[in-house]
């Protein structure tokens, strides 16, 4: 059990943090936004944390206090918020498609500054950012109480009134509306609410990752983790959260059962190399045979009656 | 419909069969030398050295170089005898280009493959995230394609044999000074995108600067553009007599060619990433006469490199990259310093945690004579190395066959 805990437990923390990521996707979905700024906030949280623990918190010796640590992630959460806002109000004017492509283009933007910035380190980013804890598995201290908060959070919100505005608009946002429901206050507030998240969850990589860089959180990483939570489900948070865990896992799983012995070594190499092949592999035929994704609200109902 | 669905995954399934059956083939006489799981400590059969390259995504074009020299090595020395009796066997696994890759990669090599030490990883980037496991860990790290500023600062178990942009760099602009004396106006073009790049051009621009040149210009592009129009009209009225290239194969390629398209007549120097013979096939007959500074020569003289080079130009019929030279000193440091170490106490009745300390002790402490010519490390683990080179490129006039030929 050690061993297997010292072997995968940089993996079993990044399938914790893939499960926020995609939660933070999953709330403007809720209300029926398909937005990709979520690595946007990601990779800005991520910065926060980034420049804060290398050039403001100056800790010589020793590990990163774990305080600390919580309170960049508190910074990240507000200011990804406050940003949320900001971009939120004029880009959920816009919807579907276009929407998809405005929060596209405000990742560019981050990506382009941070680039360009020399408070970010360019191309090369920000290393040698201090760890607060000894092996990277006791990243679940911080990382699997957020996630349950989290998804608390989210049982909560399905069940009240706000959470059920945003199915209403999701539905249907013209008979929301005419129900009296403010589309666009509640539109805005699960983008928020995503974009706080995604904030928080990068502050926590950043640390995780040792280095921070403009490869974080770009257009591709979106594509990723919005094919996570549309193979997860979209009708109710458990979706994402499996989602998220599984297609993080995926390639290092492969990378094990290759690795199995007594396999034949054509079979062993594929999967050691064509692990990406299997990987779109599984989300083609994910996406025929499982339309609305592998969790849906009436399997749950199902299992409950049971 | 259904059934139209089954017989598309059906096609799809073969076709990954078939790309399998491909890299099957290519891997060669030299096929991949599985990772052993249950391999538990050091075992006296062989001396597991892991490997953490790139196979997959963008970068792996860099990777896949390095495996190849890595393999090569892994042949040659245990033809030689291995370490003393006891041969070495490489365990490679896939970095991908992403730092959560490399991290997972170096988990898997320390933990599960109970190597000695890692070769790698690809990029500098993924160096800063999975160095520091390494090091943790305490297991030795040698880079070989690693040349960022600070890699080798990440901790006392990681070094590296790639020479520093810092140091390779200035040689091409000194190379064009003695072939054009009269250039006074340089251009600098590179990749803000690609951290190699962006560290590059500063040691162009530094060195410009310190040669009393006047830089006239420089101009930004991203690794995946295409389209250069822009920036190259905007260097060519500054009427530069050098332009310096840093950027990737493929971009930094198509850019040369608009350049000359143009009407650009001058000198050009490409950085580090024209060091690849896929250049060739981006802009044909328009890259000769381009200018690389390499830390790596197929010409150099000594033992080791003649085997090499005739090694690799039999299996993959051209001749050998830096970063598979680099790959291949990587694992010969191992060796030797193994075979060091074995002299004063046998490694395969060894710990693996004091052998790992013992050997990344060793690995600081000695000489070796490998295909970049006599390298030793600095006290944090950075390369010393004597031997740059200057390359310029020749094409022929149709532009099917290019190859790099060395400045004296």
């Amino acid at each position: 059990m050690a061993e297997f805990l010292a072997n995968y437990g940089f993996l079993i923390v990044s399938m914790v943090l893939g499960a926020l990521l995609g939660l933070s996707l999953y709330l403007p979905l809720m209300t029926g936004q398909l937005s990709l700024a979520s690595p946007g906030f990601y990779a800005l949280g991520g910065y926060i944390a980034a420049i804060l623990s290398t050039q403001v918190f100056k800790v010589s010796g020793g590990l990163f206090p774990i305080g600390l640590v919580l309170l960049e992630m508190l910074i990240a959460g507000v200011v990804s918020g406050i940003l949320g806002v900001v971009v939120g109000i004029p880009a959920l004017r816009l919807r579907g498609i276009y929407l998809a492509i405005a929060t596209i283009a405000f990742v560019e933007i981050l990506r382009i500054l941070s680039l360009n910035l020399d408070i970010t380190g360019g191309a090369v980013g920000i290393f040698g950012i201090p760890q607060p804890f000894q092996t990277p598995l006791e990243y679940l201290w911080i990382a699997l109480p957020l996630l349950i908060v989290s998804m608390v959070i989210l049982y909560r919100l399905e069940r009240i009134r706000v959470g059920r505005a945003f199915t209403a608009i999701r539905e249907d946002e013209l008979a929301a509306g005419a129900m009296g429901i403010d589309p666009t206050y509640y539109k805005v507030l699960a983008f928020t609410l995503g974009a706080i998240l995604a904030g928080v969850v990068g502050a926590l990589s950043a640390h995780f990752l040792n280095t921070w860089n403009a490869r974080q959180g770009t257009f591709d990483a979106s594509i990723v983790y919005l094919t996570s939570v549309l193979i997860g489900g979209t009708r109710t948070f458990v979706g994402p959260v499996l989602g998220g865990m599984v297609f993080t896992a995926l390639p290092e799983v492969l990378r094990a059962i290759a690795d199995t012995a007594g396999l034949p070594l054509w079979l062993a190499q594929f999967l050691r190399d064509g692990r990406l092949i299997i990987f779109g592999l599984l989300i083609v035929l994910g996406t025929i045979f499982f339309p609305q994704g592998l969790v849906t609200p009436d399997l749950l109902k199902r299992q409950r009656h049971k | 419909m259904k059934k139209s669905t089954f017989l598309g995954s059906a096609l799809l399934l073969a076709f990954a069969s078939l790309l399998s059956a491909c890299n099957q083939t290519n891997s060669g006489p030299n096929a991949t030398t599985t990772a052993n799981p249950s391999a538990g400590a050091v075992s006296s059969n062989s001396i597991p050295i892991g490997i953490a390259l790139a196979q997959t995504s963008n970068v792996a074009l860099l990777g896949q170089e390095g495996i190849q020299g890595a393999k090569i090595a892994e042949k040659y020395f245990n033809d030689k005898g291995g370490i003393n009796g006891t041969p070495i066997r490489l365990v490679v696994q896939d970095t991908g280009g992403e730092e959560a890759g490399a991290i997972n990669a170096f988990q898997t090599l320390i933990t599960q493959n109970q190597v000695v030490g890692i070769v790698g990883p690809t990029l500098s980037q993924q160096a800063f995230s999975a160095g520091p496991i390494a090091e943790r860990a305490k297991v030795p790290v040698i880079g070989a394609s690693n040349t960022a500023k600070g890699v080798p600062e990440i901790g006392d178990y990681v070094a590296r044999v790639s020479a520093p942009v810092a140091i390779v760099a200035p040689n091409s602009i000194k190379a064009a000074l003695k072939i054009n004396p009269k250039i006074e106006k340089v251009a600098v073009f590179y990749a803000q995108n690609d951290a190699f790049s962006k560290s590059e051009t500063e040691t162009f621009q530094q060195t410009v600067k310190d040669q009393k040149l006047d830089l006239v210009t420089v101009q930004k592009f991203q690794t995946t553009d295409t389209d250069f129009q822009t920036q190259a009209t905007n260097a060519i009225n500054a009427k530069p007599d050098l332009i310096v290239i840093s950027g990737l194969a493929a971009d930094g390629g198509n850019l040369v060619r608009q350049l000359r398209e143009l009407g650009y007549k001058g000198i050009i120097i490409g950085g580090n990433g024209f060091n690849t013979s896929n250049i060739f096939a981006v802009c044909k007959a328009l890259c000769d006469g381009v200018l690389v500074a390499q830390a790596y020569s197929p010409e150099h003289p000594n033992e080791v490199n003649k085997v090499f080079r005739t090694t690799y130009v039999n299996q993959y019929k051209k001749e050998p990259p830096q970063f598979s030279a680099q790959a291949f000193t990587a694992v010969q440091v191992y060796v030797e310093a193994l075979k060091a170490l074995d002299q004063k106490s046998k490694v395969t009745a060894m710990p693996l945690p004091q052998l790992r300390t013992e050997l990344n002790k060793q690995i600081l402490a000695g000489k070796y004579d490998t295909p970049l010519g006599e390298i030793a490390f600095t006290p944090v683990g950075d390369v010393i190395q004597n031997d740059f080179y200057v390359a310029q490129l020749k094409v022929d006039k149709d532009g099917n066959n290019g190859k790099f030929a060395f400045l004296k």
